[in-house]
C-alpha cells in the first residue's frame, strides 16, 4: 500500500527532516509511526498526502509513484485516503453533519447518498444522535470521533492519523484507538503517528520508530 | 453532477457574502460609486449626442442681415440661396419675428429684451439644407459667396454647433472613461482586498478541502462567484441610479440651469449601456477575485 524508498526530506539547510527512510506498509495493515516531537512523524504523513515532496527518494502509494502525479491530479490521490489530526480540524460554524459530509460534497454525490453515508459513518463512531450539533457543543473525544467519521465517510483504502489521541485523556484515547482498530478490521490500512507508548503497547501493531528523521529499526510487532 | 457543483458554488458564494458584511458593504459601495461615475458621464454623452442629432436634423445656414440692408440686397441674398441645389427651402425672418422667437425660447430673458429700449435682433434668412450629412465644402463655398454680398452682417452654420456638441460628447466619453476607469481599477483592488481577507479567514476550511481531495476549481469557484455577484450587483445598482438621475434631474435641478439645461442633462441609458454597466461590474468583481486568489494561492 505504501512504500518509501530511500526518502530524504529537507525543508531548510542544513537540517534534514527525514534521512534515508525506507519501509513498506502492506494493504490492510495497522501501523504506528512513533518518535518524540520533531522526529519527522508529521513530515512523513505530509509526504504521503503530497502536501510536500521528498527532496530525494521515491514514495509509492497503491503502486503509484506519487512524485510523478501532476499538481492538478493530486486531488485523486487524496480522495483515496482519510486524514485525522490531533486538533481535529473541524469547521466550527458547521454542524456535525456538514463536517462529515465535506468529502462527499467534494465528490458531487447526490444529497440522498450524502445523508445515508454520513449517517452510517456517524453511527460507526457512535455519534449519530449528535448529527445536528456544532463542534463546540461536543467534548474533545466526540470531536475527534467526528473527525474520524469525516476521514472514513468515503470508505478510503488508507487512513492516516497524526497524533489522534494527543488532546485526549487515557480513557478517551483508548476509545479512539479501539475505533481505529475496528476500521482496520474492516480492511482499511491505518497509519497512526503517535508518541504515546502506552497506546502502542495496548493496541498491538507494527511499529516504525523515528528518531531525528531516521528510521531506527524495521517492523517491530 | 455539474448542476450540483454549480449550485454548491452559488450557495457557498452567497454564504461568504452573508458572513463578512462590513467588508462586502465597503467593496459594494466603492463599486457602485465607480460605475455610477462612468454611467453618469455616459448618460451625459447620450444627452449631448441627442442634442447634436436634433441640431443636425434641421441643419440650416442662417444669414444675418445688416440693419441698413435694402430690400434689393435682401432679395439678392434670397435669390442666391434659392439657386443653390444644396438648399431645400428659404425662410425670411424679420426683426420682430426674431424677437418673438427669442421670447418664446427664452421666456426668462423677456425683461432683458424689453429693457434694451429697442429690438437689437437683426433680420435674417434661414436656408434649410437638403441633406444634413452632405459634405461641408460646397456649403462653405456657398456661405463664403453669400458673406461677400452687400447687406450681409454675419452667417451662422449650425452644423458647426452640432459638430462642437458631438465633440463635447466625445470629451465627456473620454473623461468618463478616464475617471470611471481609474475608479474601477480602485474598486477592483478593494474587491480583491475583501475577497483576500475572506480567503485568509477560511484558510482552515480550504486546507481541509485540499486534504479531502477537492479540486482547485471546487475551492476557488465560490470566491470567483462572490466577486462576480458583488461586481454585477454594484454595476446594476449604479446603472439603476443613473437611470433614476436621468428621470429626476430635469424635474429638480434641470430648471435651475436655464438655457444650459439642453447641454447639461442626463439621457436614460440604452439597454446595451445598462447591460454593459452590469457586465462591467461583474468583470471588475471577477478580476478582483482572480487577483485575490492569485495572491493567496501563490503565497
Amino acid at each position: 500500500m505504501i512504500e518509501f524508498r530511500l526518502v530524504w526530506k529537507q525543508y531548510q539547510k542544513p537540517a534534514w527532516a527525514l534521512s534515508d527512510v525506507s519501509f513498506t506498509i502492506d494493504a490492510g495493515e495497522m501501523c504506528f509511526i512513533t518518535g518524540p516531537s520533531g522526529s519527522g512523524k508529521s513530515t512523513l504523513l505530509r509526504l504521503i498526502t503530497r502536501e510536500c515532496a521528498p527532496t530525494d527518494g521515491q514514495i509509492l502509494v497503491g503502486g503509484t509513484d506519487i512524485r510523478r502525479i501532476p499538481a492538478s491530479k493530486i486531488f485523486l490521490l487524496r480522495r483515496a485516503m482519510g486524514v485525522v489530526f490531533q486538533d481535529f480540524r473541524l469547521l466550527p460554524e458547521r454542524r456535525v453533519f456538514d463536517n462529515v459530509a465535506v468529502p462527499l460534497r467534494v465528490l458531487g454525490l447526490p444529497a440522498k447518498d450524502i445523508k445515508r453515508k454520513v449517517f452510517i459513518a456517524l453511527r460507526m463512531v457512535g455519534l449519530h444522535h449528535r448529527i445536528w450539533n456544532t463542534p463546540a457543543e461536543l467534548s474533545y473525544g466526540e470531536q475527534q470521533r467526528v473527525a474520524i467519521a469525516r476521514a472514513v465517510v468515503n470508505n478510503p483504502r488508507l487512513l492516516l492519523a497524526d497524533e489522534p489521541t494527543g488532546n485526549l485523556d487515557p480513557d478517551l484515547a483508548s476509545e479512539i484507538m479501539a475505533l481505529f482498530r475496528e476500521i482496520n478490521r474492516q480492511g482499511t490500512t491505518v497509519v497512526i503517528c503517535t508518541h504515546d507508548r502506552d497506546i502502542i503497547r495496548k493496541f498491538a501493531g507494527r511499529v516504525l520508530p523515528l528518531r531525528e528523521g531516521r528510521l531506527r529499526e524495521r517492523g517491530t510487532e | 453532477m455539474i448542476g450540483r457543483t454549480i449550485g454548491r458554488a452559488f450557495r457557498d458564494a452567497f454564504g461568504h457574502l452573508g458572513r463578512a458584511k462590513t467588508r462586502h458593504a465597503v467593496s459594494f459601495t466603492v463599486l457602485v460609486l465607480s460605475f455610477l461615475m462612468a454611467g453618469l458621464f455616459l448618460s451625459l454623452s447620450n444627452n449631448l449626442r441627442a442634442r447634436a442629432r436634433t441640431l443636425s436634423r434641421d441643419m440650416a445656414v442662417i444669414v444675418y442681415l445688416k440693419g441698413a440692408a435694402t430690400p434689393e440686397e435682401r432679395n439678392a441674398v434670397e435669390q442666391r440661396a434659392r439657386l443653390s441645389p444644396l438648399v431645400a427651402s428659404i425662410r425670411s425672418i424679420g426683426p420682430e419675428d426674431a424677437a418673438d422667437r427669442f421670447i418664446k425660447e427664452f421666456p426668462d430673458l423677456k425683461d432683458v429684451l424689453e429693457n434694451l429700449g429697442g429690438n437689437p435682433l437683426p433680420a435674417s434668412i434661414e436656408a434649410t439644407l437638403n441633406d444634413a450629412t452632405a459634405p461641408e465644402a460646397p456649403v462653405v463655398r456657398l456661405i463664403d459667396e453669400i458673406r461677400a454680398m452687400p447687406g450681409v452682417e454675419d452667417i451662422q452654420f449650425n452644423r458647426r454647433w452640432a459638430d462642437r456638441i458631438r465633440a463635447l460628447g466625445r470629451l465627456s466619453d473620454a473623461v468618463g472613461l478616464f475617471i470611471g476607469g481609474l475608479l474601477i481599477l480602485i474598486s477592483i483592488a478593494v474587491v480583491s482586498g475583501a475577497i483576500r481577507l475572506n480567503i485568509l479567514g477560511r484558510r482552515e476550511e480550504i486546507d481541509i478541502l485540499h486534504l479531502v481531495g477537492a479540486t482547485n476549481g471546487y475551492i476557488r469557484s465560490p470566491f470567483l462567484l462572490e466577486g462576480l455577484i458583488l461586481g454585477a450587483a454594484g454595476g446594476a445598482t449604479a446603472a439603476g441610479l443613473v437611470s433614476l438621475a436621468a428621470h429626476l434631474f430635469p424635474l429638480y435641478l434641470g430648471q435651475s440651469l436655464g438655457a444650459l439645461q439642453d447641454l447639461i442633462g442626463f439621457e436614460p441609458l440604452t439597454l446595451v449601456q445598462f447591460a454593459g454597466l452590469v457586465a462591467g461590474g461583474g468583470i471588475a468583481g471577477l478580476l478582483g477575485s482572480l487577483a485575490a486568489l492569485g495572491r493567496v494561492f501563490r503565497s
